[in-house]
């Protein structure tokens, strides 16, 4: 496997964001139109408290990124309201083309007192050709339950024989490392399937084995076909230390499958790592692949979690 | 309307000492009948902490079947533990419902985690036990019964049964957080669950029981009793606007013949604050049983229970 580098598209800091937004732009994920290339990202604001508040906003480019052709005005969906799982920010937010329908699965934040924040994965509509997003309920449609504890979060749809996948994580613990720290949080990828996309199947299996050790945390999968296989890519980090050690920070990991549902990591064959030098030599995260004419992307995030905005990778070789 | 007498405090959580998780208030009473006593469940509040906080933990009192004024035992420890960092009942395990299930004993509890914009937020959650109710083992680390599109937070209050050889799970979903006077006060609505193995539930969706105050009426412990072909619920509800003004709540009825479908009657329940007592200001959280033929109410009153819970026995019938 073998990705080329496009460099980084896009910087939030260069721009004015709607919502007060002053930074970062992360999770990048796509929706090919037929003249422009969508891209929603979150980004982030401070709210009266100090603490961050992600908005989900949207850039097209044109179809050889060259080319910023327009950005959103505004935040595409709202965020909840008091006491809802969405209140303190939507990160990430997937899109999905489902035949003409625009969808939308979405993890929404919500704060805790004695850890900093609990998630579920919310579902929204587009009826404006992705303009903005409507919420079918105010509720989650996947949050903690007897097995998944906390965090469900990160949802990824891949549909197959017209039975939906989501690729997912959930928390399995929250440890506290000392009296004065953070308490600090491991998550897994999982998988649920479902018929409709709305109700899903849940055997809360951990799927993609660890390389760090136990406390490894795994993040935002993205799955793609091609060559008789299926391949995820994802990021994956330690438990501690990740925001400031950058060998302990987020890099790309990746497996592979044939079944959809037994997949088998590979990190050495993903064909992808931190670049010597710039934007995204520090830290790599939350990939997204997408297909566009023939050829096959990745945009991810770089150093600071994406603070500086999101790059392009493009498949020259498997 | 039903004619309840009320009969006076059977428990009153101050009169006990030597208990951390039972500091303050006796909330929630359920009950299940063992051969010569009745077991009521309850929860109650720790000590508090040094920010004024305190936990809550559910555990039991055994009643006399004979008088059902003598207690004669008192749990020595709580029935459930509270959950890990960052789980949904790291604050507490109230309340609680019990049932049989051959040997075992079944309990829903809701789990209680803090949150920062508004003061809590709640989920179901399963425990079992092999040793008669003593103590009860969670089945998982998570909830059973959680948010959903149309239940975006707090769902508490479980009272479980069976009829009809299928599990319902009664229960309350928060609606709406309003902000009265700058504080968050819920609104909440009784629901139902169904289920064949108590385990996966299937949500029914709906408000069962109509607002009486307006759209803001918070609703909580919808208690179930069948009785003369028909099924009745006792509950207890409030006005979210004013109660911290008021300090009132009441007990509200409702029937149903086929556990979907209810038809509210407050003017039927038939029990209401007294003139002086424990429970002149408020009277909540009903509980209906029976004990060799006659039907009992426990239920708590001023300060939703902080002093304790009182029994009322049926006078006639409910029909």
């Amino acid at each position: 496997m073998k990705w080329q580098k496009l460099g980084l598209i896009f910087d939030p800091t260069k721009h004015n964001l709607p919502h007060n937004c002053f930074a970062f732009a992360k999770s990048p994920q796509v929706i090919v139109f037929d003249n422009f290339i969508r891209i929603y990202y979150s980004a982030a604001e401070k709210d009266t408290t100090g603490k961050i508040l992600c908005r989900v906003l949207y850039v097209d480019f044109d179809k050889n990124f060259k080319k910023i052709v327009r950005h959103s005005d505004k935040e595409v969906i709202p965020l909840g309201n008091l006491g809802e799982f969405d209140e303190h920010g939507i990160f990430p937010f997937h899109v999905y083309k489902d035949f003409k329908h625009i969808k939308a699965y979405t993890t929404g934040w919500s704060r805790r007192k004695s850890v900093s924040v609990e998630t579920a994965i919310g579902y929204a509509e587009s009826h404006d050709g992705g303009e903005s997003f409507i919420k079918l309920g105010n509720g989650p449609i996947m949050t903690a339950n007897v097995n998944e504890p906390f965090l469900v979060c990160d949802g990824f749809i891949f549909k197959e024989e017209d039975l939906y996948y989501m690729y997912y994580i959930y928390g399995i613990k929250w440890s506290k490392p000392s009296e004065n720290e953070e308490a600090e949080r491991v998550y897994k990828i999982a998988m649920a399937t479902s018929n409709d996309g709305l109700n899903w199947v849940r055997d809360s299996k951990c799927i993609i084995s660890d390389v760090i050790d136990e406390n490894e945390c795994q993040a935002l999968p993205t799955v793609v076909k091609f060559g008789n296989k299926y391949h995820m890519y994802f990021c994956f980090r330690d438990m501690i230390g990740f925001r400031t050690d950058e060998t302990k920070g987020y890099r790309i990991g990746y497996a592979y499958s044939e079944d959809l549902k037994k997949w088998i990591r590979d990190d050495e064959n993903s064909g992808i790592g931190l670049s010597e030098f710039g934007w995204d030599s520090k830290m790599m995260c939350y990939p997204h692949i997408f297909k566009l004419e023939d050829h096959i992307y990745m945009l991810y995030n770089g150093n600071e979690f994406g603070k500086y905005g999101f790059g392009l990778a493009k498949l020259i070789n498997y | 309307m039903f004619k309840w007498e009320k009969l006076g405090r059977v428990f009153n959580p101050l009169n006990v000492t030597g208990r951390y998780w039972l500091s303050e208030f006796a909330q929630a009473p359920s009950t299940l009948e063992f051969e010569d006593f009745i077991r009521v469940y309850f929860s109650s509040r720790s000590s508090r902490d040094i920010n004024n906080q305190f936990v809550s933990y559910s555990s039991y009192i055994d009643l006399d079947k004979n008088d059902l004024f003598k207690i004669i035992n008192i749990a020595n420890k709580p029935i459930l533990s509270l959950g890990n960092k960052g789980s949904f009942d790291e604050f507490g395990t109230y309340p609680f419902s019990p049932i049989r299930k051959g040997n075992e004993i079944w309990g829903y509890y809701a789990g209680w985690t803090r949150c920062e914009s508004v003061p809590f937020n709640t989920a179901i959650g399963l425990g079992i036990s092999r040793d008669n109710g003593k103590t009860f083992e969670k089945i998982g680390k998570g909830p059973i019964l959680s948010y959903s599109l149309n239940e975006p937070f707090i769902l508490s209050g479980p009272k479980i049964r069976n009829f009809n050889n299928k599990y319902y799970l009664f229960y309350i979903a928060g609606k709406k957080w309003l902000t009265i006077d700058g504080k968050p006060e819920m609104s909440t609505k009784i629901r139902v669950a169904i289920s064949e193995d108590g385990v996966k539930w299937d949500k029914q969706n709906t408000n069962l029981i109509l607002d009486k105050l307006s759209g803001d009426e918070a609703q909580a412990s919808p208690d179930v009793f069948f009785a003369n072909d028909k099924y009745h619920m006792f509950f207890c509800y409030w006005d979210p606007n004013s109660f911290r003004k008021t300090k009132a709540r009441r007990i509200g009825y409702a029937s149903s013949l086929d556990l979907i479908n209810w038809i509210r009657d407050d003017s039927k329940a038939g029990i209401d604050v007294s003139e002086i007592g424990f429970d002149n200001e408020m009277i909540a959280y009903p509980h209906v049983f029976d004990v060799d033929g006659k039907v009992f109410m426990l239920y708590l009153g001023n300060e939703v229970g902080r002093y304790g819970f009182g029994i009322a026995e049926l006078k006639g019938e409910l029909i």
